[in-house]
């Protein structure tokens, strides 16, 4: 019994840092971009390591990174994408997508599921999550801006697809890779 | 590097109470959100400018550091004046630069400087663990929320976000050297970047996990002292006296 | 009654990988013991069972006679461990507020945490570091700090695991005179290393791990002459003796 709550104390203390590094990551990932040979949009990875946030964390634990995440840049520490932040990036233009990564990084992690991940059920978890992500994303932008559609869709939807497909092979690859031993080394501990 | 991290001195705003200073910080931010006319800015910014020099941090090193942002900022100038419509201006010498976008630009701009100073000044002369304890503080009246955790991580992101940047960075200059620039598949190359990243911070975040518990971790801990004083007040209210005079 | 005690202890990955084998020691208090083996042989592995970090697969670990099992704050209280990567332990932004990490866990009065964290601080010679951030200090002076967070728990047995790793000669100097004073104030302490020759001289005593399991135990001079049969180097030369294997003049 006592072992019991032991063990179980540890794996809260090894999962609180985990979800700290994700929200590390996460952070980084909207300083750094790549510049990709596709398309005039350099890639941001926030969004991916969102992504792989929910994959790794699963739904408890990536929910708490993101959420950290977005109460880090309410309480204005310059975290969110080229370093802003504040109430008022939630609530400006891209407000949706931000609270759309919540979104992404629970349905990653409740549909991507906890046992021996396999291809298309990692694809339908990440496919699912940006949709959520761009259906919370898109609405907002267009409520904010006053855009039409089309010009909504032509500035938030379109010079972003070729990244997200990018984004998402790797993540899938990521999974198929790298998960399986996460998992057994967070077990043995 | 200077920018965003704390630096030693001794003044009234590294002092300041945790709790004060958390929420000065958040009157600040929706001051800069929702500035919009040319006074709001002058305001805010000379408010800024002299808690920048009360805090006497060095202003030379921090503007050059902010280069980065520099660019940025001027990108978003940019891209709005081209993109929004409207009056062209008069014998300007760009084409298609509007006076409406120059003007939306300029206050974007003006944003953005606005919450980069604000976190300069913040970052400077708080140390992480005051704020993560005004954090806790803050958090601790409310049910379900674990504000001890909460703390926690808030300590480990800030503590390692410079580690990890600057593990980004190696492994950046070590592709580099290996000439990864002629891949010329995006897919393998997010990939040969991410696959190292996460390897070493997962190995990190295993190795910190077992010092903390070594030295025996625990929810249960000793509570931080507050102490505050006539001008941390004085201070908390010169910041809500910004934000409603930019909102009104 | 011994202070510190291992029987049989194993511990299998999940992936198969055994790191160690049916280990039995037994460390007496105010013992210096010096652990050696190659890359790989287990050292780490069993340093993290001596207070409970990782558990065992087979066999257990006694405290003064009681297994750790039973009161794992109460081992990680009693026994110190240093890690290998200085890096990796550091968890405050200050030399102090790290130093200060494992007193609040103990839940200690804040006025306490103060004066501990300042004793600690001192007793390494750090004292004047209190506000610098660690990651900016030196080598020796990060493992000094990682000394005092140790220290500041007020263990009875440190454990040391790979010291000098990543040492210039000042910095092994100094690690090395540090580890010698809380020996001599009293710590039993135990030191895991393959760098023989900067430390023996020191020690009661010597353990060989190969290959996860507990080859050679006893007085450095016997064990000594057989090192090199587990792919170590012999540190002595030729007429040398084990009283010149330190890198203190
Ligand atoms: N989490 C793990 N999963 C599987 N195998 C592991 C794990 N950790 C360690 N091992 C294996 O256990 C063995 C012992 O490792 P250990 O780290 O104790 O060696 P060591 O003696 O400390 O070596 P070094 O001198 O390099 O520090 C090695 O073969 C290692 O590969
Ligand atoms: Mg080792």
């Amino acid at each position: 019994m006592a072992e019991e709550t032991v063990a179980s104390k540890s794996m809260n203390l090894r999962m609180t840092v985990y979800a700290a590094l994700f929200t590390a990551l996460i952070i980084i990932g909207g300083y750094i971009s790549v510049p990709l040979p596709v398309g005039p949009v350099p890639i941001v990875l926030a969004d991916f390591f969102v992504m792989v946030t929910g994959l790794f964390l699963g739904f408890k634990w990536g929910l708490a990174s993101v959420a950290l995440y977005l109460f880090l840049g309410i309480l204005g520490l310059p975290v969110f994408a080229g370093g802003r932040s504040g109430l008022a990036v939630l609530f400006g233009p891209t407000g949706g997508f931000l609270l759309g990564y919540l979104l992404l990084a629970a349905s990653a992690g409740l549909l991507a599921g906890k046992g021996r991940p396999s291809i298309a059920r990692i694809l339908m978890a990440l496919l699912t999550g940006n949709l959520l992500l761009y259906g919370a994303g898109l609405p907002w932008l267009k409520a904010v801006t006053n855009l039409s559609w089309a010009g909504t869709l032509a500035a938030g939807l379109i010079p972003f697809i070729p990244g997200v497909i990018i984004k998402i092979t790797v993540a899938l690859i990521l999974a198929r890779t790298f998960l399986p031993r996460f998992r057994e080394r967070l077990v043995s501990s | 590097m200077t920018l965003f991290h704390y630096i030693h001195k001794d003044t009234v705003l590294h002092r300041m109470d945790g709790r004060l200073k958390l929420a000065a910080l958040l009157f600040f931010g929706l001051a800069a959100g929702f500035s919009s006319e040319f006074h709001d800015y002058l305001v805010a910014f000379s408010v800024l400018f002299c808690a920048l020099l009360l805090a006497r941090l060095p202003v030379a090193a921090l503007l050059k550091e902010m280069g980065f942002f520099g660019v940025l900022i001027l990108i978003v100038m940019v891209v709005n004046a081209f993109t929004i419509p409207g009056e062209p201006i008069p014998n300007s010498p760009f084409a298609g630069i509007s006076q409406q976008g120059v003007i939306t630009g300029l206050r974007f701009a003006g944003r953005l400087l606005m919450v980069l100073l604000l976190s300069v000044v913040v970052t400077g002369t708080t140390p992480l663990a005051r704020f993560r304890d005004a954090v806790e503080w803050y958090l601790r009246p409310f049910p379900f929320l674990p504000a001890a955790r909460v703390a926690t991580m808030f300590n480990l992101t800030f503590l390692l976000l410079p580690v990890i940047l600057d593990n980004f960075k190696e492994i950046m200059a070590a592709q580099n050297s290996r000439c990864v620039q002629l891949r010329k598949n995006p897919v393998k190359r997010l990939k040969y970047l991410v696959f190292p990243l996460l390897d070493q911070t997962l190995r990190r975040a295993d190795e910190i996990a077992y010092a903390m518990e070594a030295r025996g971790y625990s929810e249960v801990r000793t509570r931080a002292t507050f102490k505050s004083t006539k001008t941390d007040w004085l201070m908390l209210a010169i910041s809500l006296l910004v934000f409603l005079f930019v909102l009104f | 009654m011994a202070l510190l005690e291992t029987e049989d202890l194993t511990h299998v990955f999940p992936d198969g990988t055994v790191a160690i084998e049916g280990i039995n020691l037994k460390v007496n208090a105010g013992e210096f013991l010096v652990i050696a083996g190659p890359n790989g042989s287990g050292k780490t592995v069993f340093a993290r069972h001596l207070n409970g970090l990782l558990r065992p697969t087979r066999g257990r670990v006694l405290l003064d006679g009681e297994p750790i099992s039973k009161d794992l704050i109460g081992a990680r209280k009693k026994v110190g461990l240093v890690f290998q990567n200085p890096e990796s332990q550091i968890v405050g932004q200050t030399v102090a507020e790290d130093v200060a990490f494992g007193p609040e866990n103990l839940n200690l009065p804040a006025d306490q945490v103060a004066t501990v964290v300042e004793e600690s601080l001192a007793a390494v010679g750090l004292s004047r570091f209190v506000t610098r951030s660690p990651h900016a200090l030196s080598g020796g002076e990060k493992r000094k700090l990682a000394i005092a967070g140790i220290l500041a728990m007020n263990p009875k047995i440190i454990v040391f695991d790979e010291p000098f790793t990543g040492l210039d000669y000042p910095g092994v100097v100094q690690v090395l005179k540090e580890i010698l004073r809380l020996h001599k104030n009293g710590h039993t302490i135990l030191l895991i290393t393959h760098e023989l020759e900067k430390v023996l001289a020191h020690a009661g005593r010597l353990v060989i791990m190969h290959g996860g399991r507990l080859v050679e135990d006893g007085k450095p001079e016997t064990v000594i002459s057989r090192v090199e049969n587990y792919g170590l180097r012999m540190p002595l030369r030729e007429g040398e003796k084990v009283g010149s294997l330190t890198w203190l003049k």
